[in-house]
């Protein structure tokens, strides 16, 4: 079975700092992956090179679907979105003074395709297409919780809805990859339990997750393998119990000499 | 967003439905000059021509300093092809839409990726050019003479064995440049409520979360410039048969800087706010014409006014005076593009 | 031929690079394109020429004094219309630009009249008109070295201020990081109206000779030299003083050359097809440094 993602020897550096360093691992399809580590690790650099806001100084990220592969290192974003791989943002970046359902029906954007001559003329193209747009959107919003929220400003809900409200744009271009970035952050428990749930449907649904998260509850909870980088550099990877107790990790969060303390107490 | 008609109307659609009936019924109004109707088609002119430009700075978010480039070349083309091939004003019309929107994207493709500041010097700089070629051509454009003698517009069935109508005096012209102001709003709202306008909001709002949904920035922000040119344009091809006289000096910087503060004063991506603008300032730039000479002022100093205003709105009220969310947030003092914190200390990956 | 225009293009070209260290310095500061600098420059002349006809006052006073009143009036346009707006986006700081460059220019307009004003020639040293320097066919009068040697005094003063100065090193930091300078200690604010200081006082240097030289003051003579100024601004790469000054050269040798060899119609245009093709092509131009988008964080 191919890997949906494969990274391979992923180097950037920015200017003279080498933010990754040679990192290698591959995500299969349906899995759902957890990407930790110290902060400054480079994880987000990691994901924006995957989605293509930034451009890897070397190494291939291939990307394949339905027998296909894709090498989409310094793909544009717009590409590497079209070809089925979304991601949700450490700053939730919504379009705050659009509606709720604006912003997901946007979501739908690569997968549609009226322009100007539809708009103004109304075919019956884009009539379909426009009840498609509207229809999925509520099914998407639906999905994560947000149902019958449509007409609400994005920037006017709770942080926690907002979170959902991003990961149902994510959702609505389609991706067979879904990248989201420190999901669970600024969430109460709760919130924690029902993002869980909404990753394993999530999965349900076809999509293979990987996500960037500090909070360790959702990780032990919702991730079947974890990945672990420091400083750049790949460090561990694994089961999640596993890798909690790697010593190299332990160290890293902790600093040298916690992981001999933690296994001598 | 398809809600049954519902059979009380909200005051703002009542308002409208006054204003148009009014608007029909205008010409034949006991007290209505020639004078006053040609103010008034003035005022449909730019209502045309600002929402054309509030496609860039309102729905898109950038300053285009070049609009009367479009505005000067659909209106010489017009006038030109009419001079010299009496082409008919039906056939010019759509001729000048497509012209527009050529121009549109050979000015946007290079010049859409580059940061704002530059996008808006490369627009003036656009425009400025093109009143030199139309004021040094003098070959093709008679120069600082002007081209006088263009045709009026005419309803022409003699094809049909029906008779040949021309346009006299200003009813007609009204009544087109009403016609005119309610396609380009019908078009302007269809637009906004469309995948299209969606895209341009949603790049107007936060660019990097748009390509994150897959749309193309440059691609949407040419097809944007372009069908501002391309309104542009029209508006200039009216002008051209109205006024049947054109010369470069019509076509100045001045021209783009008053219908941005058309846009600016009323509203920036607002469809009425725009239109108000425009209303308002060609009013005012009309009193001042007649009021000023009595001061001992050239008339040309009623764009101190202008200036002063624009100065004033950025100041305190920079969203205009109908102003929209989306823009106003844009435009409020001490607003970056950072965007939201987590609530709990959170720190880089 | 070859020679006279290449006079006249250094000549144009200086005038230039005085007004273009005026644009750069600004943006560097604040990240701003100050419209009104060409109006700056436009009422040195004004200023000039008031002072020299209604205050009798002789050209070497009404010269540096016009000069100081146009530094004030730079920190004055500072204060009022651009301070305000410190923390808006640039689309409205762009905007209240553009309306200031109006408004002066008709207040210029209602004060002074539209109609083109001569200088008076009787107030400037007699001896400019005679011939200094002589050779290849072209004759230097000493109204162009007084020019020349201005213009060159001045660039080389601008250098050492800032290079040198107290003033000068908080300009650049300034320039390089507000937020940093001010925990510095700098008073950012006082930098930002000392560059205008000092562009407005070169600016209006600037007009005052080119009202003197071609002897025709008028109130949109800022309107076409400051886009000019820009272009050459921008040709250097824009937030470089050096790159100004050079721009600045290039540009006035270049539209010398253009005028005299291609199209004399096409002056202007020289200018606006540089200006558009080097920010097209090469956005950091000859020096420079892009202008900075601020960079969004992930």
């Amino acid at each position: 079975m191919i890997p949906i993602l494969e990274i391979k020897n992923l180097n950037k550096f920015f200017g003279g700092l080498r933010a990754l360093k040679d990192i290698s691992f591959n995500i299969n399809q349906g899995e759902i992956i957890g990407l930790i580590g110290p902060n400054g690790a480079g994880k987000t650099t990691l994901f924006n090179c995957v989605a293509g806001i930034e451009k890897p100084t070397d190494g291939r990220i291939t990307f394949s679907i339905d027998d296909r592969a894709f090498s989409i290192g310094g793909r544009k974003p717009e590409t590497v979105t079209a070809l089925g791989i979304a991601r949700t943002f450490q700053n939730i970046r919504l379009f705050d003074n659009l509606t709720v359902s604006d912003n997901v029906k946007i979501g739908r954007h690569c997968r549609t395709r009226s322009i100007f001559f539809g708009a103004v003329i109304r075919s019956k193209f884009q009539r379909t297409e426009e009840k498609m747009i509207t229809e999925s959107a509520e099914q998407f919003l639906e999905f994560v919780g947000l149902k019958g929220r449509g007409q609400e400003i994005a920037s006017s809900m709770p942080y926690g809805d907002q979170r959902r409200l991003e990961i149902a744009r994510a959702l609505a271009t389609e991706p067979r990859l879904l990248m989201l970035d420190e999901p669970a952050a600024g969430m109460n428990p709760q919130e924690s339990r029902g993002l869980t749930k909404l990753i394993h449907r999530i999965r349900d649904e076809g999509i293979t997750v990987l996500l960037i998260e500090h909070d360790m509850k959702v990780v032990m909870g919702v991730c079947e393998r974890v990945v672990v980088i420091n400083h750049g550099e790949w460090l561990a990877e694994g089961v999640p119990q596993d890798v909690q107790n790697n010593p190299k990790v332990i160290e890293a969060y902790l600093g040298t000499g916690a992981a001999d303390a933690a296994q001598a107490g | 967003m398809d809600k049954p008609i519902s059979p009380n109307l909200t005051r703002g659609a009542k308002i409208r439905i006054g204003l148009l009936i009014l608007a029909l019924v205008l010409p034949v109004l006991p007290l209505v000059s020639d004078y006053l109707l040609h103010i008034i088609i003035l005022i449909f002119l730019y209502m045309i021509l600002s929402l054309g430009l509030n496609i860039v700075p309102g729905f898109n978010g950038l300053l285009d300093l070049g609009y009367v480039g479009f505005y000067g070349i659909g209106a010489y083309t017009s006038g030109l092809l009419t001079y010299h091939f009496g082409l008919s004003y039906w056939v010019i019309i759509p001729l000048a839409f497509i012209n527009g929107a050529i121009w549109g994207i050979l000015l946007g493709a290079p010049t859409l990726r580059l940061t704002g500041d530059y996008f808006a010097i490369v627009t003036f700089g656009f425009s400025e050019l093109v009143v030199l070629f139309l004021t040094n051509e003098i070959w093709l454009t008679r120069g600082p003479l002007g081209l006088p003698g263009i045709d009026v517009v005419s309803i022409d069935l003699t094809l049909f064995g029906g008779p040949k109508w021309e346009f006299v005096g200003e009813v007609p012209y009204y009544y087109l440049a009403l016609c005119m102001v309610l396609v380009t709003v019908f078009v302007m709202y269809r637009i906004q409520d469309s995948r299209l306008g969606r895209a341009w909001f949603a790049i107007r709002d936060d660019e990097v979360a748009a390509v994150s949904c897959g749309i193309n920035l440059l691609t949407y922000k040419v097809i944007a410039f372009a069908i501002s040119a391309a309104f542009g344009a029209v508006g200039g091809s009216f002008f051209a048969r109205w006024v049947t006289f054109l010369s470069p000096d019509m076509f100045k910087f001045w021209e783009s800087f008053l219908i941005l503060c058309m846009i600016v004063l009323g509203g920036m991506g607002n469809i009425w706010g725009v239109m108000i603008g425009a209303a308002l300032l060609v009013s005012l730039s009309e009193v001042l014409r007649e009021i000023l000479p009595l001061f001992g002022l050239p008339a040309e100093v009623r764009f101190l006014a202008f200036g002063l205003i624009m100065v004033l709105m950025m100041r305190y009220r920079p969203a205009g005076m109908l102003p929209i969310p989306a823009v106003a947030a844009q435009m409020r003092a001490g607003r970056t593009k950072r965007k939201k914190e987590k609530p709990v200390a959170g720190l880089k990956s | 031929m070859f020679l006279q225009q290449l006079v006249n293009g250094l000549v144009i070209g200086g005038i230039y690079a005085m007004i273009a260290v005026g644009y750069t310095m600004i943006y560097g500061v604040i990240q701003l394109i100050n419209f009104a600098h060409g109006e700056i420059y436009m009422l040195g002349a004004f200023f000039a020429i008031t002072f020299i006809s209604f205050l009798s006052l002789p050209f070497y006073v009404a010269f540096p004094l016009s000069m100081a009143c146009c530094a004030i009036c730079g920190v004055l346009l500072d204060i009022v219309a651009y301070r305000p707006l410190r923390r808006s986006p640039r689309l409205a700081a762009l905007i209240t630009a553009i309306g200031m460059s109006i408004f002066l220019q008709n207040l210029a307009m209602i004060i002074w009249g539209s109609r083109p004003k001569p200088f008076p020639q009787e107030a400037l040293p007699a001896y400019f008109d005679t011939t200094a320097v002589s050779f290849g066919g072209v004759n230097l009068s000493w109204f162009h070295i007084f020019i020349f040697g201005l213009t060159l005094v001045m660039m080389i003063g601008l250098n050492l201020i800032i290079k040198k100065t107290r003033w000068g090193k908080a300009m650049r930091a300034v320039a390089q990081n507000q937020t940093m300078a001010a925990l510095a200690g700098i008073n950012v604010n006082r930098v930002i109206s000392y560059t205008f200081a000092l562009a407005g006082a070169l600016g209006g240097a600037a007009g005052i000779m080119v009202g003197a030289y071609y002897n025709s003051i008028y109130p949109t003579m800022g309107y076409v030299a400051g886009v000019k100024a820009f272009a050459a601004a921008v040709l250097g790469g824009i937030g470089s003083v050096p790159g100004a000054m050079l721009g600045g050269v290039v540009l006035g040798v270049a539209e010398a050359f253009g005028a005299g060899y291609l199209s004399s119609l096409y002056r202007d245009g020289i200018s606006y097809a540089v200006m558009i093709i080097v920010i097209i092509l090469i956005p950091a131009g000859l020096f420079g440094r892009v202008l900075k988008e601020t960079k969004k964080s992930m």
